[in-house]
């Protein structure tokens, strides 16, 4: 079957709406040649295809089998973001990926929530020890009139009771920060090694 | 689990394997791919699913991908297996046919004991 004006204005429009997508997650060099290869499908399918009932009818079969154009940009960008991210384990690649599920996926972002609150919570500590030499009298452990510790940071204006705590937190801190930060990112690894073994294709 | 996890789950683990099948026999574009495969089986739901996962192969080195032009109107991207590729699918199917006879033996022993 040949197209008409309209019906090569639909499969652009289906490619260009593709392309969109793909630009969001994936270098240009393999945008390019999804969309290549995806526009060689389409017009290997309508040059077999005879035309019944009617192109618009034909058209719409052949890009319903091929799968909306978000559908199709979806398992391309898992395919590859959370497959580097597995791989190299580097943080922007994880942190790509974890982006990515969190917006396309309810458990990706629920997954994503948990560990992004995590990260912040290692990053937390090891600013909170970094900030001890400075502001020795605003940073280390807050206590209530009774000893009972309210706040573990820092705090402005310096509060009436002493902070507890001398300039032990600093390694301390530090050891819980990097060590929550390592703890997560392996999480946040297995998370997405989990989920590439479950993805659908 | 529901039938439908079940089997999208069995499509999912055995999907890979059907396609460096489809490309054992000698190179095969996309489509030709897809063809293949909805002719012996009905593992390819979402035609345009089937891409990204050639490229995944393609990036592990189990398939090698080459574009051909003036072979029809439009360019075609020709998959092939690599080295590495063969010798990843003769694991495969080994460890396929070994799974399919345990869980045979298993089918096979329930039917005797239910007699």
């Amino acid at each position: 079957m040949n197209l008409s004006q309209v019906g090569e204005s639909r499969v652009n429009g289906y490619l260009f709406v593709l392309e969109r997508s793909l630009k969001s997650f994936l270098p240009i060099d393999i945008v390019r040649d999804a969309r290549r290869e995806i526009e060689s499908h389409v017009r290997e399918r309508v040059a077999a295809h005879d035309g019944s009932p009617n192109e618009r009818e034909a058209l719409e079969k052949i890009l319903a089998e091929l799968g909306s154009p978000l559908r199709v940009a979806q398992a391309y960008s898992s395919e590859r973001i959370v497959d580097e991210a597995v791989t190299t384990g580097r943080v922007v690649p994880i942190a790509r990926a974890l982006w990515h599920l969190a917006v396309t996926t309810l458990s990706g972002f629920f997954a994503a929530l948990g560990l992004f609150a995590a990260y912040l919570a290692g990053v937390s500590f090891i600013i909170v020890a970094a900030l001890k030499p400075f502001f020795p009298d605003n940073v280390g452990v807050h206590v209530t009139k009774n000893g009972w510790p309210i706040v573990i940071g820092a705090v402005w204006p310096a509060p009436v009771q002493p902070v507890r705590g001398g300039y032990w937190i600093i390694p301390i801190f530090l050891v819980l920060g990097f060590g929550i930060l390592v703890l997560t990112h392996r999480g946040a690894r297995a998370f997405l090694g989990w989920w590439r073994r479950r993805r659908v294709a | 689990m529901s039938r439908e996890t079940w089997q999208e789950q069995l499509r999912r683990g055995s999907l890979d394997l059907a396609i460096l099948l489809s490309v054992s026999s000698g190179p095969r574009y996309g489509l030709a791919i897809i063809q293949h495969l909805e002719a012996f089986t009905d593992l390819v739901v979402t035609e345009g699913t089937i891409y990204p996962i050639l490229g995944r192969l393609t990036r592990e080195g189990l398939l090698d991908a080459k574009w051909v032009e003036g072979e029809a109107p439009h360019a075609r991207k020709y998959y092939r297996l690599t080295r590495a590729g063969e010798l990843r699918l003769r694991e495969m199917k080994a460890e396929w046919l070994a799974f399919v006879d345990k869980i045979g033996r298993l089918l096979h022993a329930a039917e005797t004991s239910a007699r």
